[in-house]
């Protein structure tokens, strides 16, 4: 059922000296059903991070509307919880004091042992019993996002925002917050957007993956349907024969497509209605228009037919 | 931190230096020998110095140390209105930057923030600040004097519109300079403007607040001493002033030193204060 | 009145008795009036005061009042001045002791051995005796015992005498009306040049000089250029003259920043003590009774604290009486040098107060009139005398002195003796005084500027 939807969404600027007004995006269409895990893919510059500020409230949008849960939506708000790049833990503050005022801002009346309860149980969640009264700097890189992730998971957002929360990881610790995001998002059934510059990463975590084409001027060029099955598992992952097709295909739209999009819209383009692909059903089949509320194609009979 | 050996060392080569000043010191204030005036009553009417043919001289360690020793014993005597205990002249200094200091940051604080907070109010307040700001408190005790006339709130009135400036500026940099990204959690929580201003930008700024706060204390205690000079009746400040009619340097020696003890300990009160508030980014 | 005396006689005047009336003879009523002045009662001391005041109220200026005074004789003048003037109740008003409005008093000082009476009346019980609890604070400076007095801090101050008229007249503050001096000292101030200038006594070899005076609208500062230009050295060219405050002389010239100095004492004995001047020349010597500082107090406080005020200038006449004789100066010295006033060593202040001093350059001078006190009030005095016979009702109206001085004058027939003796009556007077023997007449000031070779006009 769709939970989010976002329309003609346009972010631009005057230029300080005047003249043609620098266009970052135009033109962004795209919806987000309840419980889906959605990533957003592409270069610097696009204004992938704009989306989402936009989303989370932080940054208004030049054209378009965000209608949420059938409402429209503008500033920040509970709802939308955010984990940022940098962490963005205050550094005055213990692990569990970061996660309580995100508690105590969305439940302004609750008493100490509820309030304590929550926090001790996102804490948990995230893998950080024992480390609560550690203040920021006595944690890890590592540590210090998973704070950021329990504080965003604490006040039940109905959508969480994630920008790039993993970029100043290294791969083994990423690895670990990947594997515990997925295993919170499958037992919360929580909706997400997030931001990645990781195709292994979006393949692991997102249930469609947005390629944005290269700024400025940019648009939503393909929408990814990620056709692996739901219960993902790093380890495996890799081992299954839709992996790398699907693979293949986010480096080519890095590598050039991101960039010939830009200087040539494909013809029969629509930016209401990006292409939505199927590139782990095998290569070859023509890219099938998204229609809205489409239903996922089964993946199953055609793997039968390619391992037959 | 310096390890156990290493602030052992810097304390020993403290001493050091110190030990060799005093001995540079007293090899410096050794009485030279003169003509002895002949006449025993007219060598009575003049100085000990004078007496024996030279000027009166610079004290020796040993004869300001004695002094010192003299005041210490007995710090809080009353001998008179004009004549008090060091410990006594001392208290009314310390009082009087209290409440000036106070006063100037129960100002600067707020008014610091808020500006901080409104780029239109700080450059609309930037031109006052820095022509004020420079402005000598020996040159704001007359006008202080001719206008408020009552020469204790005078006092008051020029260690607060001295020591306002640091807290001031330091506070509208440091609120300015909020980290923006603590700022945007505070905004996707829906966080009310004054529970943002309290439980963000104050703790975050703070480190900045106190070091203005460490500085304007410095000053405080800088112009106290130069308005009881001026203004005199008690203080340390008037203390030198009394002791410099009698060219007493001894006198004058220790109070140098002793108000040079209690800046650098005011000092490290706020630094304590600073300390607490300071976190690691 | 004796009937046996010889009517024939032109030695003796057959008038009976002596114009006041109290006597047989004026020779008795002179005899009597010399026994007062001698009387070291402070009951006679006090109407002494009462009558001097008033003498001086009518007659301002000194030099008339004296030659008067010797014209007429004192006795015919004190009687025709109690025909126009209540001079009895004004004494008894001065003698009566009423409540005191205020017991606490606070009065400034400058730790100069010019506020000697102010301050020798609280260790030595002068205060005390009229029943007042005085403080007397130290003070930084003229400017702050200016301002402390006019926002009432001090009840009364120690001031430079010009700076009372000052205040009333409204120069550098709201005009306030302030008592013209109370009390004066006289002298107490010297020339005092480095050690090494020791060979230097004539001040033709003063050109390059830097010397130092407490303020530049001060006595100080006149009195020493005028024995400047009287040597042939100009003020302005041939020396420079700065301003330093007293407590920084000593240091300066030690330091050798300055060459000499003018300034009000203990500082000129305190650089000898330290070994680092001599005293040149005492002010005594320029200007004999040369007026300095003053005892001063707002009308205000004159006005509604009479009994306060008598009680406070009993106690300093009383203090100056005994500042005057010489055989009390050590015992005062004692009393004044300690740190809570003049915070000076005990020897320094004694050789400032008796005049037996060192000089510097190894002689011992005498000189007791080194520094004078003036136990007789002056013209304020005259106005509190008024504000309480108008109180009780003995006076209706202002007293118009220069009126009554007038009629005096024409009742003894001064105006015609004087006249004799070469003087002018007192509405057109002249204040005459001789400074370095030289005489000045304000009614040609012109003509006393033209008469020196270095001047600025």
């Amino acid at each position: 059922m769709e939970f989010l939807r976002v329309e003609g969404l346009s972010k631009s600027f005057a230029p300080p000296r005047g003249g043609a007004p620098f266009v970052v995006f135009d033109k962004v269409h795209f919806s987000i059903d309840k419980g889906e895990f959605v990533c957003i893919v592409g270069h610097s510059g696009c204004g992938k991070s704009t989306i989402l500020n936009i989303l989370a409230g932080l940054e208004e949008a030049s054209a378009g509307v965000m209608i949420m849960a059938g409402r429209e939506i503008a500033g920040p708000s509970l709802d939308r919880g955010v984990v940022f790049q940098g962490h963005a833990l205050m550094p005055w503050l213990t692990a569990r004091k970061n996660v309580e005022f995100a508690v105590k801002s969305r439940w302004r009346d609750a008493d100490r042992a509820k309030t304590d309860e929550i926090c001790q149980r996102y804490l948990d969640l995230v893998g950080l019993t024992g480390s609560e009264h550690k203040k920021p700097a006595e944690l890890s890189g590592g540590m210090k996002q998973r704070v950021g992730i329990a504080r965003a998971f604490a006040i039940e957002p109905k959508m969480l925002l994630l920008d790039e929360p993993f970029g100043a990881l290294d791969a083994l610790t990423r690895g670990v917050i990947q594997d515990e995001l997925l295993k919170i998002c499958a037992a919360t059934r929580q909706t997400v957007f997030m931001i990645t510059h990781d195709v292994d990463e979006a393949i692991l975590l997102a249930d469609r993956i947005l390629l944005m084409s290269n700024g400025p001027d940019a648009r939503i060029a393909e929408i990814v349907v990620n056709t692996l099955p739901r219960d993902r598992s790093r380890n495996t992952i890799h081992k299954d024969p839709q992996y790398y097709p699907i693979r293949n295909h986010l480096v080519d739209f890095l590598v050039s497509r991101s960039k010939e999009f830009t200087e040539r819209q494909p013809a029969n383009y629509d930016p209401h209605h990006p292409p939505q692909v199927t590139p782990g059903l095998g290569a070859g089949p023509p890219p099938i228009p998204a229609l809205p509320a489409a239903p996922r194609p089964a993946a199953t009979p055609l793997v039968a037919v390619i391992r037959n | 931190m310096m390890p156990r050996s290493g602030r052992l060392a810097s304390a020993l080569l403290s001493m050091l230096i110190f030990a060799l000043f005093l001995a540079i010191w007293q090899a410096a204030t050794r009485p030279s020998v003169g003509t002895q005036v002949a006449d025993t009553e007219y060598a009575k009417m003049l100085g000990s110095a004078a007496a024996s043919g030279q000027k009166s001289a610079m004290p020796s360690p040993k004869d300001v140390g004695l002094k010192m020793w003299e005041h210490i014993k007995d710090p809080f005597y009353v001998r008179g209105t004009n004549d008090q205990g060091i410990g006594i002249q001392i208290a009314y200094s310390i009082g009087r930057v209290t409440v000036g200091f106070g006063l100037a940051a129960l100002v600067a604080i707020p008014l610091g923030f808020v500006i901080g907070m409104s780029p239109l109010l700080y450059r609309a307040f930037d031109p006052f600040i820095q022509v004020l700001k420079p402005i000598s408190p020996l040159a704001w005790m007359p006008l202080a004097l001719y206008t408020i006339k009552d020469s204790a709130t005078s006092s008051i009135f020029v260690i607060f519109i001295c020591s306002l400036w640091p807290m001031l500026i330091n506070t509208a940099f440091g609120v300015s300079a909020v980290r923006r990204e603590w700022l945007n959690v505070a905004r996707t929580l829906e966080v009310s403007p004054m529970r943002t201003a309290f439980r963000v930008v104050l703790p975050a700024a703070a480190p900045t607040i106190m070091t203005g706060m460490r500085i304007s204390i410095g000053i405080a205690w800088l112009v106290i001493v130069a308005a009881e000079m001026l203004v005199g009746g008690t203080g340390i400040g008037y203390f030198v002033w009394n002791e410099w009619n009698n060219l007493s340097i001894s006198n004058i020696l220790c109070a140098i030193l002793l108000i040079g003890l209690v800046g650098m300990l005011l000092d490290q009160i706020l630094a304590r204060l600073a300390r607490a508030v300071t976190y690691p980014e | 009145m004796s009937g046996f005396k010889n009517p024939y006689d032109p030695n003796i005047k057959l008038s009976a008795g002596c114009a006041c009336g109290r006597h047989s003879t004026p020779a008795e009523h002179d005899a009597a009036l010399e026994a007062d002045s001698l009387a070291s009662g402070s009951e006679a001391l006090h109407a002494r005061v009462v009558e001097s005041a008033v003498m001086r109220a009518l007659f301002p200026q000194d030099e008339v009042r004296r030659r008067f005074l010797r014209a007429v004789g004192a006795g015919t003048a004190l009687s025709a001045i109690s025909t126009f003037f209540p001079l009895g109740a004004a004494k008894e008003a001065f003698a009566q002791s009423g409540g005191l409005e205020k017991q606490s008093v606070k009065i400034g000082f400058i730790p100069i051995t010019c506020a000697t009476p102010i301050i020798m009346s609280l260790p030595m019980g002068f205060y005390a005796r009229q029943g007042l609890n005085v403080d007397v604070v130290k003070t930084a400076g003229w400017a702050v015992i200016r301002d402390k007095t006019l926002n009432k801090e001090y009840d009364a101050a120690h001031m430079l005498s010009p700076m009372p008229i000052a205040i009333t007249m409204g120069v550098g503050s709201n005009p306030i009306p302030y008592t013209v001096p109370a009390i004066e000292n006289i002298n107490g101030q010297a020339i005092t040049l480095a050690i090494k200038h020791k060979d230097k006594r004539d001040p033709k070899q003063w050109k390059g000089f830097k010397f130092a005076v407490p303020f530049d609208y001060s006595m100080h500062n006149y009195l020493l250029r005028y024995y400047l230009a009287e040597h042939g050295i100009d003020p302005d060219r041939d020396v420079q003259i700065r301003a330093v405050p007293p407590p920084e002389m000593v240091a300066n010239l030690r330091a050798d920043n300055i060459d000499g100095f003018l300034a009000p004492d203990p500082v000129n004995q305190r650089a000898v003590y330290d070994g680092v001047g001599f005293i040149h020349l005492l002010t005594k010597e320029l200007w004999d009774g040369h007026p300095c500082c003053a005892f001063a107090a707002s009308k205000e406080f004159v006005t509604t604290n009479p009994n306060t005020y008598r009680a406070l200038l009993k106690a300093i006449v009383d203090a100056t009486a005994y500042a005057a004789k010489p055989e009390n100066r050590k015992q005062i010295a004692e009393a004044i040098a300690p740190v809570n006033f003049l915070n000076q060593p005990v020897t320094v202040v004694e050789q400032v107060l008796t005049g037996n001093y060192a000089d510097g350059l190894g002689n011992i001078l005498k000189v007791p009139n080194r520094i004078d006190f003036d136990p007789f009030p002056w013209q304020s005095f005259a106005v509190w005398i008024m504000s309480q016979m108008k109180r009780w009702g003995q006076v209706k109206g202002n007293i118009d002195y220069a009126k009554i001085a007038r009629e005096v004058f024409l009742a003894t027939d001064a105006a015609k003796i004087m006249k004799e003796a070469g003087l002018k009556p007192p509405a057109t007077a002249s204040k005459k005084f001789s400074v370095m023997g030289k005489e000045f007449d304000p009614a040609k000031p012109d003509a006393y500027i033209e008469s020196f070779a270095i001047k600025r006009t």
